[in-house]
């Protein structure tokens, strides 16, 4: 099982995983401005990324340095002190979410598409979930059903 | 599938075809139901014509081009389907993919998933809530279980049909064929989770929202007095795809696989968490499992 | 063939005013069966009010309620009248005619309950694929066929024979009676098992099912041939004895009572055991959550059955006329509300996924069914008028012999009964009658009660069996033992006519053929028969000297 945790996770097969949403953020890369900063280790709140509350992820034990890589800034950074990319980065949520990482590795955790014999369409963690209030906000949800007698044949022939 | 062997000086197909034959002639070949054939007997050449003709009249009758398929099932493929009771959240988004997809009547609605709302810490079905609809879900002390075709491995829906015309596939899928169905609605009234539906007018289907991609044991456009039912998505499922509810599920709650295969998620799941199937007692054995990846949800 | 259909006509379009207007509502009704059903094959079974959550509702239920009708038409009057060949044939055709009418209604109800009712074929063995033998429904279609077949053939033979002035043969009647019986059963309980076999209607699912089916068809289906037959009493020369309505309506007390008694086990099992099967059934009797639609119905049929269940067991009300058609229809009812909305309904409210809704038929359920009802009024009375006109001989073939009761059965009761008849009261002194007996050289004599209707006998045996030493019953023999001497006063028996007569009367009418009074005297080793009119009033008697006689006047 420990062993499946830290398998590379392109070991498994006929997988492909969508780019992290991150990419597509004006704010990455993140070098563009944090390269010329000087890292804050300070905790505080947030002048520019005032949407940011990591309060709602494991309450007061992280600061951005806990995942963020204070030197190279478009990557993430584990607790070995290795550097990942934000396409690995269910590799740094596995250190803490270890049995979910798993399920998701198996495919149980997670939303799939595509084929269930073949090539599998994987979302990442950030894909579903804000890494900095990981839990899901509430929708909306669809129409509910029309009660049966909302059907009635009186009912459809005055509507019409 | 089942064959029904019926050997003798005439064969009961040819037998039908000349009483057919008569009535419709009679009839002014008016009234199609007088004869026809039944999907399971048919040969691959009779079935292509079969397909080629409902191709023909859907254009016909709706304006679009629609492609029924007879996809056989696969070797060695048992579906199984499981649901995460502690992620959903009920709001629905499987409901309509799946209308969305399988091409039921809008108007006398047709829904092939029911989510049930319940009341954390209790189970009764009789207490359940069907139409809840709050601004936004999931909402404090509920939980939601959408209940669709359970494809029973020993189905009382299949056992009481009293025509043969529903049956279960190789793969594990309870499939109806509309064209011999006689509408007497005995499968509605034993199945135990309320999964067949019945087309109580003509059914409501604006060409705009067709899916032109159908199979003939699932979701091609259905008409007037037939039972009809969820197929985890026949036509999908037979081309390796994914069903369209599980692929909607914004929580990721459904799962889908082949059982027969010991690495696919549906296995991983009963290997690795406690399932249990909706009233088990009945010993109609669902190859639809609910399971709770969560303790905290 | 012309005369035939000349016949025919007359029997289905010519009668009285009141035949007029008889037929008149029944197609009137048909009408607007016919009316709605084509409003429904337009638009489909939207029309109904059946839906999702119940899927099946009042024509299943009206189904339900004629298979009953059907299967006990034939099974509660027939063996009744099983030795008795001559009364028979005409019960038979009158109960087989129910039953043919019954099951038509019954098909028809499921037909028009079909989505794609011109499908209905592919249920036909050989043509279509029935799903045997799995499918309790296709059996049931295969029984119910096989019931209407076997009726149909008895009574067109009956008929057939007859239209050609010859006799039917008993060799072939009996047998096909003998058949039916059984076959009834069978209809009724395959019916049952329909319901029964679903796992998934608690409601339904109970073993009790059947038996209480057949209980309850004990109960409608005779009460209905009760009704009919004092109709065809009256308005035919079809003869029955009051004595048979009475003896009918005893019995249908008694499958009445466990019916209910059936009914009280049900409830008592769901209601102490008190697990979710409860639910349909506390629906239904008290409602769930403020849905109550079905509480007045089913109490309405608890009150009619148990009223009639009591007119029935008591002797008074079941032997007058009033009471006792007031019974009929309570039954009739009552049994109509309780197998048909009463069983159907609640194995889909709440329905399995706990939904309630409150179905009740709509305007076009309702017309539909009355159309049914409309056309098996009219073929129950063309078949019975044509089964009459074919028995009378206004229907019968040019060339047919004309049929006589003599030709056909030997000398009857009344040409061989000796005419004077003297009775006795209940309160005639044994005394009197000893008198009565030497003074006319009789061996017996009838007892009447008050209406003159025959009660008892007093034969001589009977007064000779008093002076004997009688085994004190069980009580008193328990009193002589507990209780002082004082109270221990020895009966006095045999006072009065009462006291020792023989009942019940052993009497047959006067058109029973002299065979079966043979057959009679030599099974019940009695020295005599009674013969009573339709009112029970004896008319003659038939001793052992006149059979004697009448064999002697043959044989010479």
């Amino acid at each position: 099982m420990l062993l499946l945790l830290f398998l590379p996770f392109n070991a498994v097969a006929g997988v492909v995983t969508e780019p992290p949403p991150i990419f597509r953020s004006e704010n990455y890369p993140c070098s563009t401005c944090h390269e010329a900063m000087s890292p804050n280790i300070e905790r505080r709140p947030l002048q520019y990324h005032q949407e940011i509350d990591i309060s709602a992820h494991a309450e007061d034990l992280f600061w951005c340095l806990n995942c963020h890589d204070m030197e190279e800034r478009d990557k993430l950074r584990l607790i070995n002190g290795e550097k990942v990319g934000f396409e690995e980065v269910y590799r740094l949520c596995g250190q803490c979410h270890g049995s979910i990482y798993k399920d998701w590795t198996a495919g149980t955790h997670g939303k799939r598409m595509g084929y269930w014999n073949g090539r599998k369409r994987y979302l990442l963690c950030t894909h579903c979930h804000n890494p900095h209030r990981p839990r899901f906000m509430p929708i909306t949800p669809e129409p509910p059903p029309l009660r049966p007698e909302e059907t009635l044949w009186k009912k459809i022939r005055a509507e019409g | 599938m089942e064959k029904d062997q019926s050997r003798g000086l005439i064969s009961r197909r040819d037998f039908l075809r000349m009483t057919a034959l008569g009535i419709a002639a009679l009839s002014g070949g008016g009234c199609g139901d007088l004869w026809r054939d039944r999907f399971q007997e048919m040969s691959p050449e009779e079935i292509q014509d079969l397909l080629k003709r409902w191709e023909e009249r859907y254009k016909k009758r709706y304006g679009v081009d629609i492609r029924v398929k007879a996809t056989g099932p696969m070797e060695g493929v048992l579906f199984g389907y499981a649901l995460d009771l502690s992620r959903c959240i009920g709001c629905r988004r499987c409901v309509y993919a799946c209308v969305r997809e399988n091409n039921p009547s809008r108007d006398v609605q047709i829904q092939w998933i029911r989510v049930l709302r319940l009341k954390k810490g209790e189970f009764r079905l009789e207490d359940s809530e069907h139409y809840y609809n709050p601004e936004s879900v999931p909402e404090e002390g509920y939980f939601y279980m959408p209940v669709q075709c359970q494809q029973c491995e020993r189905p009382p829906c299949v056992k009481v049909c009293p025509v043969k015309a529903t049956w279960k596939e190789p793969d594990g899928i309870i499939v109806v064929d509309y064209d011999w169905c006689i509408g007497c609605r005995t499968c509605m009234a034993a199945c135990p989770y309320r999964a067949r539906k019945f087309n109580w007018r003509e059914p409501a289907l604006p060409k705009e929202e067709i899916n032109p991609d159908t199979h003939y044991l699932g979701n091609r456009p259905r008409v007037k007095g037939v039972v009809e039912k969820c197929t985890f998505c026949i036509q999908r499922t037979r081309e390796g795809r994914y069903p369209a509810c599980v692929e909607a599920c914004p929580v990721g709650a459904r799962k889908f696989g082949n059982l027969l295969d010991p690495g696919s998620e549906i296995r991983y799941i009963l290997e690795n968490f406690r399932v249990f199937r909706l009233k088990e007692e009945l010993n109609t054995e669902p190859k639809f499992f609910y399971f709770f990846s969560l303790g905290w949800a | 063939m012309r005369e035939f259909i000349r016949g025919m006509f007359n029997v289905m379009f010519r009668g009285g005013r009141w035949f007029y207007l008889w037929m008149g509502l029944l197609t009137l009704l048909l009408a607007l069966g016919v009316v709605g059903y084509i409003i429904q094959m337009r638009y489909g079974l939207v029309i109904t009010n059946m839906r999702e959550q119940v899927s099946w509702g009042f024509y299943i239920s009206n189904f339900t309620f004629l298979v009953g009708v059907a299967a006990a038409a034939v099974l509660l009057v027939i063996p009744a009248y099983l030795y008795h060949f001559k009364a028979i044939k005409k019960i038979v055709v009158f109960g087989e005619l129910l039953a043919i009418t019954a099951v038509v209604m019954a098909m028809l109800f499921v037909f028009v309950d079909l989505g794609r009712p011109f499908r209905l074929w592919h249920i036909f063995p050989l043509w279509g694929s029935p799903n045997f033998p799995r499918s309790i429904l296709a059996w049931d279609f295969l029984v119910l066929s096989g019931y209407l077949f076997l009726n149909l053939f008895a009574v067109v033979y009956i008929g057939y024979t007859r239209y050609m002035g010859k006799h039917p043969d008993r060799r072939i009647i009996i047998p096909l009676v003998m058949l039916s019986i059984p076959w009834a059963v069978a209809v009724h309980t395959v019916t049952a098992f329909v319901y029964n076999g679903m796992g998934a209607r608690p409601f339904w699912n109970a073993s009790i099912l059947a038996p209480r089916f057949l209980a309850s068809a004990f109960c409608s289906g005779p009460a209905l041939m009760l009704i009919i037959f004092q109709v065809l009493r009256k308005v035919t020369e079809f003869e029955i004895q009051d004595k048979a309505i009475f003896k009918i309506a005893e019995m249908i007390a008694y499958a009445m009572g466990i019916n209910l008694f059936l009914m009280l086990a049900e409830i008592y099992k769901e209601y102490y055991t008190a697990t979710e099967h409860l639910t349909p059934m506390k629906y239904l009797y008290f409602g769930l959550d403020g849905h109550g639609r079905l509480v007045p119905w089913i109490w309405t049929a608890m009150v009619f059955n148990t009223a009639g269940f009591f007119l029935f067991l008591i002797p008074k009300t079941r032997k007058n006329f009033l009471t006792l058609n007031l019974g009929c229809l309570l039954i009739f009812l009552g049994v109509w509300i309780e197998k048909g909305i009463g069983l159907i309904l609640p194995g889909f409210i709440p329905d399995t996924l706990g939904e309630v809704y409150e179905y009740m038929p709509s305007g076009y359920e309702v017309m539909v069914s009355l159309g049914i009802l409309g056309a098996g009024g009219i073929l129950y009375t063309l078949l019975v008028r044509t089964a009459i006109a074919i028995d009378t001989g206004r229907l019968r073939h040019p060339e047919a012999p004309a049929l006589t009761h003599e030709e056909e059965e030997g000398p009857l009761a009344r040409d061989i009964m000796t005419k004077r008849v003297i009775s006795v009261t209940p309160e005639t002194p044994v005394e009197e009658i000893g008198r009565l007996l030497v003074a006319n050289r009789i061996s017996g004599v009838p007892v009447v009660d008050s209406d003159g209707r025959v009660i008892g006998v007093v034969s001589e045996s009977d007064i000779i069996f008093r002076e004997v030493y009688e085994e004190p019953h069980l009580f008193e023999r328990v009193a002589s033992i507990v209780l002082p001497p004082e109270y221990r006063a020895m009966k006095k028996t045999g006072a009065y006519a009462r006291d020792i007569m023989t009942t019940p009367p052993i009497t047959a009418v006067e058109t029973t053929p002299l065979r079966e009074l043979v057959s009679i005297i030599t099974e019940k080793k009695i020295k005599r028969i009674i013969i009573v009119n339709e009112r029970e009033e004896p008319v003659g008697v038939v001793s052992r000297i006149d059979i004697v006689k009448a064999l002697e006047n043959i044989s010479l």
